[in-house]
């Protein structure tokens, strides 16, 4: 039977061959992916968020770890769905109207994806309007809010008024981050929760699914 | 003092008739600016406001686009304007090295070079420069370059799983600068001041990347480009955005730099009495003035308070007041008067 060890190390060394090769190998074996996914997948985005913390990872670490972990995803994902099995939220994430940096954005979904979420990518420059559609056509029931510049971050603001003009505010849980955002922006916004990193996310988008 | 001897003054560690300021804005700002001071030049807008600004000059290039690209600047890039309502910015729209796989197809790419600039354009430009200002030529920004040639990710990712076609293409980017920069250091000798050189290796809250894959491929280069600039007496103007605390003794001590900008001093390590403690005897501080709250979001008081509270906390260093970056549209008229106005009144030393 596949070592699923080697799952764990290929994510958190970031070689996305390795990662896909052991994952075909388990599946091939008939290996429960949920199993794979709870006590492999996550354990390894949770060390890797842990070292980028503790500043022993880096952007660079960060990204091939993702790449690994999403080409084992790749292939588990189709039989998770299969099988109903439920994720731990679905997240609507997108950078917002007239912002078009990603990479932050791009790194918290990478971690919540890498947490058992599912994740709706919206993209960048994303509208009010894009936001609220996601929510109510593909229940997502967490949106996250990106934005690099002082001049766009307001949006989030717009966002979030949206959602309360559309009678949706109550059906999601809001969170919000990028480098000139803050709490306190965030309490002023209205939105539930604030992190300044893409490990702090997760830990933000669990506690707010939970609640 | 006029403002490039206040700026001297602090290369020379000797003390101006008061705090030297500079100007960073985007073009939006600028012509709100010219336009509400009923300023016809940047350089009347400075005297209107105190500002010490810089000059920059570099010699103009005699073909601007990529050869196998007609509509590409002369890397290869594309843009588009993306407008956010008050103003607008331009992304890149491609990334011409995203596809390469190998250093030979790095080495293959048709780079510019430095001899597709007029430098009798130059020669004329830099003998009419004013004296009264600090003059700026070339700038060297490798790995941002590579950012936009190759998509962001990847070229991150490639620190780690393809060193050696990174390397690859930030010598060819740096063989570029280091001709280009010579050039207009021979010819500007004794006129041009200082150099930008930068890369932004701080996030909003640590390192982008470990110190050892900047000790590897960001240090040595710039070191070479810093050498050449001190050779024909030119200073190292240095910008890196975000927490970069952990890398500065590197950069003070390798690259050798003599400003530091933006100071981004809301970022953790970035605080300003420690760095003035631990680097307030080997480099001059520029900027200071916070673009992410302060000045936009913040009222003309709150703007008086930090310039003044900066003041206080760089008195034992050397410093030049300026916002940490570009000042944007969503900044008001009245906090950036209350910034140039502030340090005009309490910035005499």
């Amino acid at each position: 039977m596949e070592d699923l060890k080697k799952l764990y190390d290929a994510i958190l060394v970031g070689n996305f061959k390795a990662a896909r090769e052991v994952t075909e190998k388990a599946l091939a074996e008939n290996v429960d992916p949920q199993m794979m996914v709870q006590q492999y997948m996550i354990p390894a985005m949770d060390e890797v968020g842990r070292r980028y913390e503790a500043n022993e990872y880096f952007v660079p670490e960060l990204l091939i770890a993702a790449r690994a972990m999403k080409a084992s995803l790749e292939l588990i994902r189709p039989l998770l769905i299969a099988r109903g099995a439920e994720p731990a939220g679905r997240v609507a994430i997108g950078t917002v109207k007239g912002d078009l940096h990603d990479i932050g954005k791009n790194l918290v979904a990478a971690m919540l994806e890498g947490a058992g979420f599912e994740v709706i990518d919206l993209g960048v420059d994303v509208t009010p309007e894009k936001f609220i559609t996601a929510v109510n056509e593909r229940n997502a029931n967490l949106v996250a809010m990106s934005a690099l510049l002082t001049t766009t971050m307001s949006s989030m603001k717009t966002i979030v008024e949206a959602f309360r003009t559309a009678g949706a505010r109550s059906k999601v849980k809001i969170m919000i981050g990028g480098a000139p955002v803050t709490q306190k922006y965030a309490d002023e916004i209205g939105a539930d929760g604030y992190s300044s990193n893409a490990n702090g996310a997760v830990a933000l988008a669990r506690r707010l699914t939970a609640a | 003092m006029t403002p490039r001897e206040r700026w001297l003054a602090l290369f020379a560690r000797e003390k101006p008739d008061r705090i030297p300021t500079d100007y960073w804005a985007t073009d939006e700002v600028t012509s709100r600016l010219l336009r509400e001071f009923r300023c016809g030049t940047i350089d009347e807008l400075y005297t209107r406001l105190h500002i010490d600004g810089v000059v920059r000059i570099d010699a103009p290039r005699t073909c601007e686009h990529h050869p196998d690209d007609p509509r590409a600047d002369i890397w290869g890039m594309r843009r588009r304007t993306i407008n956010y309502g008050p103003g607008a910015y331009d992304e890149f729209d491609n990334h011409p090295l995203a596809a390469a796989t190998t250093v030979e197809q790095i080495h293959a790419y048709h780079w510019p070079s430095a001899e597709d600039h007029d430098y009798e354009a130059y020669r004329r430009e830099i003998r009419r420069a004013p004296r009264h200002r600090l003059i700026r030529s070339g700038e060297f920004e490798p790995f941002l370059l590579y950012c936009a040639m190759r998509g962001m990710e990847q070229a991150m990712m490639d620190l780690l799983v393809e060193p050696d076609m990174v390397q690859a293409a930030l010598d060819h980017i740096f063989q570029y600068h280091y001709n280009l920069n010579q050039r207009m250091f021979e010819i500007g000798k004794g006129i041009v001041d200082v150099v930008y050189i930068a890369e932004d290796l701080g996030g909003q809250t640590a390192l982008l990347f470990s110190r050892a894959q900047i000790r590897r491929f960001i240090l040595p280069n710039q070191k070479k480009m810093a050498d050449l600039a001190r050779s024909y007496g030119v200073h190292v103007f240095y910008h890196t955005d975000g927490a970069a605390r952990d890398i500065l003794p590197d950069l003070i001590t390798v690259t050798g730099i003599e400003v530091l900008n933006p100071i981004q001093w809301r970022c953790p390590g970035m605080e300003r009495d420690g760095l003035v403690r631990d680097f307030g005897d080997k480099v001059i501080f520029h900027g200071a003035v916070d673009n992410q709250q302060t000045l936009p979001f913040g009222s003309p008081d709150d703007v008086r308070r930090e310039v003044l509270d900066n003041i206080a906390i760089f008195s034992g260093a050397r410093w030049i007041c300026a916002p940490c970056h570009n000042l944007q549209p969503v900044t008001s008229t009245e906090n950036i008067l209350a910034l140039y106005n502030t340090i005009f009144e309490h910035g005499r030393l």
